[in-house]
């Protein structure tokens, strides 16, 4: 009975963390049609500045990793007048291209700033006893704070005025112009949206794994082949596969070896898009 | 640079090819091999160079080689089949492990390792297969295609930095996880008489260019032949290529496994050359480097592969005498700066430099032929009953039988029994949203029926896919002016002529051409020619087909009176060989075809007869404006 629970719960952290790291390419893959490749050093930004200001300052993870954020959307600010903007209209692969060439950019400066490590944060509220196990809280938290966060950008787009716009610039381009919606204000917001979420991502993840610059490079596989498996429907696409590949990932991990278990997302979400070339939500009725 | 100037202010409003423009420019490349010349030149300036280069030299001379195959593998199918991957660097690594398994394992009793080298363009090759089995075959969109790569890309830099211990073997060789795999024999031949010869570090590098040269060669063969044709064709415009009856599936994938065949063989020579292999072959790194190289060199050359990785890494070996340890950053910078400033590469632009400079008179001949033809506009001529009599009369006949399609849970279609068998021409009409687009597409193949059948000619097509049914003999015109924007107009009809023999071909296209005026503009861009000219070579491209079955989606939107006049002069002059069905909106229009209507309302057949009988019906009339009378709403 307390493995089973331990098993539910690992399994929902493993599809929660999966969901926290995936959720700013889905804002941005979603509503742009841009494959963000640097999508792993915004994660990894958010995660150093965590670090940074809860070994400096002292702050709680929960308000550094706002800081995080806050970091990821002004770096989005920037990167998306500097090399989106101007590529606009241009093949899909260009804006691919550029921010894979930023992500080896800012690799390396992290490499040169902080080194190959860092001493990294102690994982914050202990552990709690299941039975004979034992599990950790901040990993448990991570449930409701996914949750949570799903909750939050969901009702950016569907209750906030530019959450209706931005959706309606993405579904029909020629129409929301029409109607005078200012594409480039919305592009450049939605930028920075989806790159604050992947600071705040990784700010949250912070404490449970090892903050490095390299970590960037080991989420973004797996980021992208959650949202790409989701399909149009941004949001709850991606909860959707997040759970489907997560629950696989974890259950597999747990039978065999964390490898399989990676390697079980890689094979079921290839199997899916086979099958579903278009994601898990190409044919619902809601686009969100 | 002229000449593309003016053919984006020519295309400035032709919406489909507009953006098509950047890719035109390198394009020219691919159709005269000189370049092929430029590499034997510089093989042989090389072969030369090499006796004075010193010992550094050479292995780095080799390495960069190994590098310049994989490259060429991704300008390939990039290039030429419009694939972009980021899984070169995969099937390189793949040729690299290949080589490295089979060597240990073989060499000690076969004495030679070129089994070695061709066993890894054979993984590489199998492993493609597999993966674009997956990718190809379940139609992933272009993005998802770069980004699965790029996942199968860091999966197997995993699996293989996982297999450390020495329960992963494989007879002899030890995968050896993150240290990879050392002490490989290099490349050596076993020849009768004087038994096994080893290259040693001057003979391999001479080895590795003939062995560049020619794959090369084989490669630019393969690009400028029909194979290379259709890939140009499914790079262009994936849609009309099944309309012709083109599986792009097929062709894609078969390009994809060259390609694995080729980055394989360049791993091969990675692993003969340095005696080892390890997991950053699969890297982040080394998957960036084999973009970076194609796109500085520019990805619509062969031959830019290899100056690609000359420049790049000369760079990046200077910049590290500079600034060491900094290789991501000056590749990012690179790679964002190429973006920018060569977004067609090195090589494609210094040849347009050269054209343009050696004297403009192309771009003259290209700025002036093209005139303004409105839609539709010139009907030939010459043509129409001497074509007519050298035209069987094949009118092919389509049954369809409770057609039904839904949406989601939005029912398009509730049951559409028609049947052309009789009339020369058909038309189908129907309000904004009766399904009469759906219809179409159900026909064409693009769309599967949720339920019901349809059978062409006798045969059930209802699961064919759409390049099934146009060997069938069903012929499709869209709305839109659906062409390949860098092909020249005669490449359409060489294209649109699938499966006929060579014999006649030249005398083929050459009719077809002039059938609708386009003869004269055989050899131009089909981006150069105006937009209602471009309307005739997608007509041209179906008639050209042989079907036996056309259908034409809206033929009339957009045009004026006049144009519309003429346009039904075409469908009765197409009507007289083959059966005509005609999707059409404007009543007017469909009332000069002179043909019986079916009036799809709701998903249904509403009302079926001749055009006074259906649009004389006073309840076809409430529906069209919108009223609603007791009859409809009962």
């Amino acid at each position: 009975m307390d493995s089973l629970l331990v098993v539910l719960f690992s399994a929902a952290t493993s599809v929660s963390t999966l969901l926290i790291a995936s959720i700013g390419l889905a804002v941005i893959f979603g509503l742009m049609r841009i494959i963000n490749m640097a999508h792993g050093e915004f994660l990894m930004i958010g995660a150093f500045t965590t670090v940074v200001l809860v070994r400096t300052l002292g702050l709680p993870v929960l308000v550094a990793a706002l800081g995080g954020a806050a970091t990821a959307a002004l770096l989005g600010f920037v990167v998306e007048i500097v090399l989106i903007r101007p590529l606009y209209g241009r093949r899909l692969v260009d804006t691919l291209l550029v921010t894979f060439g930023l992500s080896l950019v800012l690799f390396q400066l992290a490499v040169n700033i902080f080194g190959t490590t860092s001493p990294g944060i102690s994982t914050p509220f202990g552990a709690v006893a299941i039975g004979e196990y034992s599990v950790s809280v901040y990993s448990l938290l991570l449930i409701p704070v996914a949750g949570l966060l799903m909750l939050a950008v969901y009702l950016v787009f569907t209750r906030t005025k530019y959450g209706l716009l931005a959706r309606a610039a993405a579904q029909n381009p020629e129409m929301a112009s029409a109607l005078g919606v200012d594409a480039r204000k919305i592009n450049k917001l939605t930028f920075m949206f989806g790159a604050a979420l992947a600071g705040l991502g990784g700010g949250l993840l912070a404490p449970i794994v090892a903050v490095s610059p390299g970590m960037g490079q080991s989420y973004i596989g797996q980021a992208f082949m959650t949202v790409i498996t989701g399909g149009q429907a941004f949001l709850l696409g991606t909860l959707a596969s997040a759970t489907a590949l997560g629950g696989v990932q974890n259950i597999v991990a747990q039978l065999v070896t964390t490898f399989w278990g990676l390697a079980a997302l890689f094979l079921t979400s290839i199997i899916i898009l086979r099958f579903m070339p278009e994601g898990i939500s190409a044919r619902w009725k809601r686009q969100l | 640079m002229t000449d593309l100037a003016s053919s984006q202010t020519e295309n400035g409003t032709a919406v489909l090819t507009g953006n098509k423009n950047g890719i035109l420019q390198g394009v020219a490349d691919w159709k005269h091999a000189k370049t092929g010349a430029a590499m034997i030149v510089t093989a042989i300036a090389i072969l030369i160079a090499v006796n004075f280069f010193s010992l550094a030299d050479q292995l780095k001379w080799t390495l960069w080689v190994s590098f310049g195959i994989v490259a060429m593998s991704l300008s390939f199918i990039w290039g030429k089949a419009g694939i972009f991957s980021f899984g070169q660097n995969a099937l390189f690594g793949i040729g690299a492990y290949g080589y490295a398994i089979l060597s240990l394992n073989l060499f000690p009793y076969s004495g030679e390792t070129l089994s070695a080298l061709v066993f890894a363009g054979a993984a590489a090759a199998a492993f493609a297969a597999a993966l674009g089995y997956f990718m190809f075959y379940g139609r992933v969109g272009d993005v998802y295609l770069s980004v699965l790569t790029l996942a199968v890309t860091l999966i197997l830099y995993t699996v293989f930095s996982s297999t450390a211990g020495p329960q992963y073997r494989i007879g002899e060789a030890t995968l050896g996880g993150f240290n990879g795999m050392p002490g490989l024999p290099t490349l050596t031949f076993w020849i009768p008489g004087s038994g096994s010869v080893q290259l040693e570090i001057q003979a391999l590098l001479i080895f590795a260019i003939g062995l560049a040269a020619v794959l090369y060669v084989i490669m630019s063969y393969a690009a400028d032949s029909r194979f290379g044709e259709i890939l140009s064709g499914v790079r262009d415009n994936e849609t009309r290529m099944e309309l012709l009856g083109y599986d792009v599936r097929f062709w894609k994938w078969l390009a994809f496994v060259v390609g694995g065949a080729i980055a394989g063989i360049g791993g091969g020579l990675f692993a003969a050359w340095g005696t080892f292999t390890n997991p950053s072959v699969f890297g982040l790194t080394q998957a960036a480097m084999v973009i970076i190289w194609v796109m500085v060199g520019g990805r619509n050359s062969l031959f830019g592969a290899f100056v690609g990785v000359v420049i790049v890494q000369w760079i990046a070996d200077e910049a590290d005498k500079v600034v060491s340890e900094q290789t991501p950053l000056i590749l990012g910078l690179m790679l964002i700066l190429s973006l920018f400033l060569l977004p067609n590469g090195v090589v494609p632009t210094a040849t347009n430099w050269v054209r343009s400079w050696l004297g403009a008179g192309k771009s003259g001949s290209r700025g002036e032929a093209t005139q303004a033809a409105p839609l539709a506009a010139p009907l030939p001529a010459s043509e129409a009953a001497s074509e007519a009599a050298a035209e069987p009369v094949r009118r092919g006949v389509i049954v369809a039988q409770n057609i039904a399609k839904s949406f989601g849970g939005l029912l398009v279609l509730r049951g559409v029994d028609l049947i052309f068998d009789e009339a020369p021409v058909y038309a189908i009409i129907g309000p904004n949203g009766a399904g009469k687009s759906t219809f179409f597409n159900v026909l064409t193949g693009r769309v599967t029926a949720s339920q019901g059948s349809i059978s062409l000619n006798g045969t059930d097509v209802g699961a064919m896919p759409a390049f099934e049914r146009a060997r069938l003999g069903l012929g499709i015109k869209l709305q839109i002016a659906s062409i390949f924007p860098s092909m020249t107009v005669r490449q359409h009809i060489d294209l649109a002529l699938r499966a006929r023999s060579t014999a006649n071909r030249g005398a083929l296209i050459e009719r077809t051409l002039r059938d609708v005026d386009l003869w004269e503009r055989a050899d131009d861009q089909a981006s150069d020619l105006a937009h209602g000219q471009q309307q005739w070579l997608e007509i041209a491209m179906v008639i050209a087909q042989r079907p036996s079955l056309i259908l034409l989606d809206e033929p009339a939107a957009g045009m004026s009176r006049q144009e519309k006049v003429r346009t039904a002069q075409l469908i009765e002059r197409l009507s007289r060989t083959h059966r005509i069905i005609v999707v059409e909106h404007d009543m007017a229009f469909v009332r000069s075809l002179e043909a019986p209507v079916a009036m799809l309302h709701e998903g249904r057949v509403f009302r079926n007869g001749s055009f006074e009988a259906v649009c004389g019906d006073e309840e076809v009339i409430n529906i069209y404006l919108g009223r609603r009378s007791n009859a409809v709403s009962a």
